[in-house]
């Protein structure tokens, strides 16, 4: 995918990578996703319950998350997502697409990213 | 705390997606809220103003249930302890396995039960096809058998479907033919083989020199026959056996060019046989044939052929090509053409052609015990599919697809049949075993080896499958089909079957009842027909003889009065040994083979071109011989030492056929009958006997014609004794007579008439007693499948039994009714089932000796047997249905 033009997926799929992202270090719930997406970008970014979730099983349903119920004691069960094997290197893969995007856009409007 | 669940709900109104799927959204939307709110909580606003702020999150409800709709998210499998499917085909397959291998553990009755049955049919099918593999499916040890034919000849005007090849026939043949690569002819012989002191009767073969290349092999040692060799007068040589080479000489690789005497006389040893050189049968050397093609010297038809077709040519133009060569024959004076005729089968078929039809009815009968088997499991687990349903509906509920428990079942299945296909297959081994101890010796070809192969590994991989498959897939997709509201809500109560699946029940017993039904009849027919053939007269009484064989080497006993001397000094040597009653020498004692001859009788108008003229046994015996047999006179008398000598034969005797075909509706007796086309003086027939069954009790007897020894002195005869006594305690008495007259002479063939007759309906009494077993398991199946069903819908319908009795039915009536609902369905398999009979033992009437295959009395206890059993597995249930305590039954609740 890395050679190919910058396709359609990467506009708007934004939130995949930010949901890879989040979840390739330890698995996470829902909730947790949303708060972490919304601290990390210092309030700018905000996923609505509505996006979020189908989001999710988008991701589910490709193979690349995992969902499973864990039940913490004292807790109610929530349901937390992990990456698969699939999904890192589909994460590797928009990873390198969005820098390559980043960088394609730097050189046209001269911004500079730190 | 605001019931976030009830909130979700609210919002996500249709939502439509499946219950499990819905009910996990559910609750993960719900413990987002409800973690939104703790937090928006602790940092300070009051609850009531962070519980709406939650709820305002979940704006744009419609679109979530929408974009939810579109995503199918895999099932989830954390309910049953099972993790997702990751795409792998083993994945789900462990903990599926874990689940199945629980549940048999804990329905130990239930998995033993099936296991047996899978066991029991399998165990027959492995045996079964074993053996057929062995006779049919492996390949013959030649090289590229599939090339190679049997070559013979054939004379239906003599009433005879093999002749043998003749010598001029076969020098003819093997020149002109345009369709074989190569043509090589044999025929069984025996030898006296001495060396260095040490002797034996050994078997071995007459082969022309090119026999061993055409079955493609080459010698192990040594070389082959010379072309020069295989002439009348050539060079004396013999090539060793490999078993004969291990046995007698210990593999001596120093063998070539040692001297061995054969009959007495010297042949030099060129070569030593592979293993594979398996013609004729049990030939332990091999000497060439050593004759020429002149017509003039024609030794009749004796030999044995094989051709290796050149490739591309079909059989048939092979028959054809031979055909016109054979045709072309008379053209040029070989009349003699005219009756026998080039016939060419596979080489298998003529070997074991006989064993084909048994091979497939008895493969046929297993199928079918296997087949009840898995109906029976389909049954069971129908029954306990009804009773899992509660299992199976929560399930359900959780989130568990259709094709999941599809996939659970059928794993479940498959581990049953490979319990049962293990346990099956390792009886069916044990059962090989035993069928293999039981087969009397020499009864098939030397190369029939039974041993289990990549073949019969295959086939029984192939058959757990099938089984695993047959007795799954219908209770999965029934139990898969489950409404879970109805299941969950009735399963804590014991209803009546619903109509669809007592139909399904009753089918399935009605199946098995007339697999049972069909089995039942093929096997009554069959043993019917083996007892038949055990009450045939065989025209002399087998108890308490012993036979053997002696051959005397024709340059010792050069002239013919040397061996009729010895054979008669035998005898009476035999008849004074204590225990034995009387003894007598024949050329062919009942069983013993075929010498035939063509003869004509007196008066009787000469044959036309297209009379029959059927072949006539011809036996050399002493006077003594009659008594020594046991056979029956019906007029007349045995001949008399005087009445035949080396010029003149005066006196012979004949059996019923010879008469019925020669003199139909007159005596024989004082007839008058001689070789065909000979001009010389006429034998009067002086005794009539009851046929002899000479070739076996369930074969066609041909005229036979017996005459004394002293007019035609053969030098290989059989020693017939009759004895007071166990007729093996004579065995070495024999022997030590026998070395007295001549200690170079061995005895061979040293048998008890009732061992020959034994052997020669061994394979019918198999066949039909194993057909029998699998009718008696099949019957036993089918019962059990019976008695498994009905109880099944009797302790179901225990609650409406109760209320019936409660509002008055008596159990009489209640046992009636149970019985008379399971008779019906009883009756209509016996009709299916005897429908079935009907068209099924078309099949086997080949093996039926005489027997009708609609004989009414097999029919009948057949079907009144079935009925019983039936009846029986009915009973048991529906007593018990009887005997319902009201009170009881409806405490139920």
């Amino acid at each position: 995918m890395a050679d190919q033009p910058l396709d359609r997926e990467l506009k708007k799929g934004s939130a995949e990578l930010l949901i890879l992202s989040l979840v390739e270090a330890r698995p996470r719930h829902g909730y947790e996703i949303s708060k972490l997406i919304e601290q990390r970008s210092q309030g700018t970014l905000r996923y609505q319950v509505a996006s979020l979730y189908p989001s999710l099983y988008r991701l589910e349903a490709r193979g690349w998350i995992q969902g499973r119920w864990v039940e913490k004691q004292g807790q109610r069960r929530r349901r937390f997502y992990r990456i698969t094997p699939d999904g890192r290197k589909i994460l590797a893969l928009q990873r390198q697409g969005w820098q390559q995007f980043a960088e394609a856009i730097r050189r046209i409007t001269g911004i500079e990213f730190a | 705390m605001p019931d976030w669940k009830q909130i979700v709900r609210g919002r996500l109104a249709g939502l439509t997606l499946d219950g499990a799927r819905e009910s996990e959204i559910v609750d993960e939307l719900a413990q987002h809220l409800e973690d939104r709110c703790q937090a928006l909580r602790s940092s300070g606003i009051p609850e009531a103003q962070a519980t709406r702020q939650a709820i305002d999150e979940l704006t744009g409800g419609e679109r979530l249930a929408e974009e939810l709709r579109k995503i199918r998210r895999p099932p989830p499998a954390e309910p049953m302890g099972i993790p997702r499917n990751r795409g792998g085909i083993m994945t789900g397959f462990i903990p599926d396995l874990r689940v199945a291998l629980r549940n048999m553990r804990t329905k130990l009755s239930f998995t033993l039960m099936v296991t047996g049955m899978l066991a029991l049919g399998i165990a027959g099918n492995a045996a079964i096809f074993s053996i057929f593999n062995s006779l049919f499916l492996r390949s013959l040890p030649f090289a590229e058998p599939a090339q190679l034919i049997d070559l013979d000849e054939t004379a239906p005007k003599w009433n005879l479907k093999y002749v043998g090849v003749s010598n001029p026939d076969f020098f003819v043949w093997r020149k002109n033919n345009a369709t074989f690569d190569g043509m090589a002819f044999f025929t069984q012989d025996s030898f006296n083989l001495s060396d260095r002191g040490n002797v034996q009767r050994v078997l071995g073969g007459n082969v022309t020199y090119d026999l061993l290349p055409v079955l493609g092999l080459k010698p192990v040692l040594g070389r082959n026959f010379l072309p020069e060799e295989d002439r009348p007068g050539g060079a004396k040589v013999v090539m060793l056996g490999y078993n004969l080479w291990q046995r007698m000489f210990q593999g001596d690789r120093n063998i070539l060019g040692r001297v061995l005497q054969l009959d007495d006389e010297s042949y030099t040893v060129v070569g030593v046989l592979p293993r594979e050189a398996v013609l004729p049968d049990r030939a332990d050397l091999w000497t060439p044939l050593a004759v020429d093609g002149d017509p003039k010297n024609s030794n009749g038809w004796y030999l044995s052929g094989i051709g290796r077709l050149k490739h591309g040519v079909s059989m048939d133009q092979a028959r054809a090509d031979l055909l016109r060569v054979h045709k072309n024959m008379i053209q040029q004076g070989q009349k003699v053409n005219e009756i026998t005729s080039p016939v060419l089968t596979d080489l298998r078929e003529r070997y074991l052609g006989d064993f084909r039809s048994v091979s497939h009815i008895l493969l046929g009968g297993v199928a079918v015990v296997l087949l009840i088997a898995c109906v029976n499991i389909t049954a069971l687990m129908l029954v306990r599919g009804s009773a899992r349903a509660r299992e199976l509906a929560i399930r359900t509920a959780i989130g568990a697809s259709r094709n999941r428990i599809i996939r659970q079942l059928l794993t479940e299945n498959v581990v049953l049949a490979l319990a049962g296909g293990i346990v099956g297959i390792l009886l069916g081994a044990a059962a090989l075993r035993a069928m293999i101890s039981l087969m009397p010796p020499n009864t098939l070809p030397s190369w029939i080896v039974f041993s289990m192969d990549a073949r019969f590994a295959l086939f029984c991989v192939a058959i757990t499958g099938a089984a695993a498959l047959l007795s799954g897939m219908a209770p999965a997709l029934q139990a898969s089909r489950i409404d879970t509201r109805s299941a969950l809500q009735d399963a804590g109560v014991r209803t009546t079957l619903s109509r669809g699946r007592r139909f399904t029940l009753a089918s399935l017993v009605v199946f098995e009842i007339s697999l049972a039904l069909i089995l039942s009849i093929g096997a009554g027919l069959l043993v019917q027909a083996f007892r038949k053939v055990l009450s045939v007269d065989p025209g002399f009484r087998p108890e308490n003889v012993l036979v053997y064989s002696v051959n005397l080497p024709t340059h010792k006993y050069k002239k013919p009065e040397e061996r009729v001397n010895f054979f008669e000094n035998l005898a009476n040597r035999m008849r004074a040994l204590p225990g034995v009653k009387s003894a007598g020498v024949t050329s062919a004692p009942p069983l013993g083979g075929h010498w035939g001859n063509f003869w004509e009788a007196e008066g009787a108008k000469p044959l036309g071109p297209n009379d029959k003229n059927p072949v006539v046994l011809q036996i050399v015996a002493t006077p003594g011989y009659f008594d020594a047999i046991g056979m029956t006179f019906l007029a007349g008398r045995p001949f008399r030492d005087d009445e035949a000598d080396l010029k003149y034969t005066r006196s012979a005797v004949v059996n019923e056929t010879f008469a019925k075909y020669y003199w139909p509706g007159q005596s024989p007796i004082g007839k008058h009958i001689r070789y065909q086309g000979n001009t010389g003086a006429w034998v009067t027939v002086v005794g009539l006997v009851r046929d002899e069954k000479h070739y076996g009790l369930d074969q066609d007897m041909k005229p036979s014609v017996i005459i004394p020894l002293r007019g035609f002195p053969r030098s290989g005869m059989s020693i017939v004794m009759r004895t007071a006594m166990e007729p093996e305690s004579l065995v070495a008495p024999a022997r030590n007579v026998l070395r007295e007259i001549d200690a170079d002479l061995p005895m061979f063939a040293v048998r008890t008439m009732t061992e020959r007759l034994g052997q020669s309906i061994w394979a019918r009494r198999a066949y039909s007693w194993l057909f029998a077993v699998f009718a008696g398991v099949a019957v036993i199946l089918a019962a059990a499948g019976i008695y498994g069903v009905v109880s099944y819908a009797v302790s179901q319908r225990t609650q409406e039994i109760g209320i019936r009795m409660a509002l008055g039915a008596q159990p009489r009536q209640v046992l009636g009714q149970t019985l008379g609902a399971g008779m019906i369905v009883v009756s209509i398999g016996v009709i299916v089932g005897l429908a079935g009979s009907l068209a099924a033992v078309r099949l086997l009437q080949s093996l039926l000796f005489g027997v009708s295959p609609r004989d009414p009395l097999i029919f009948g206890a057949v079907i009144l047997g079935v009925a019983a059993v039936g009846l029986l597995a009915n009973f048991i249930p529906a007593r018990r249905a009887a005997s319902v305590d009201p009170m009881h039954a409806l405490h139920f609740e």
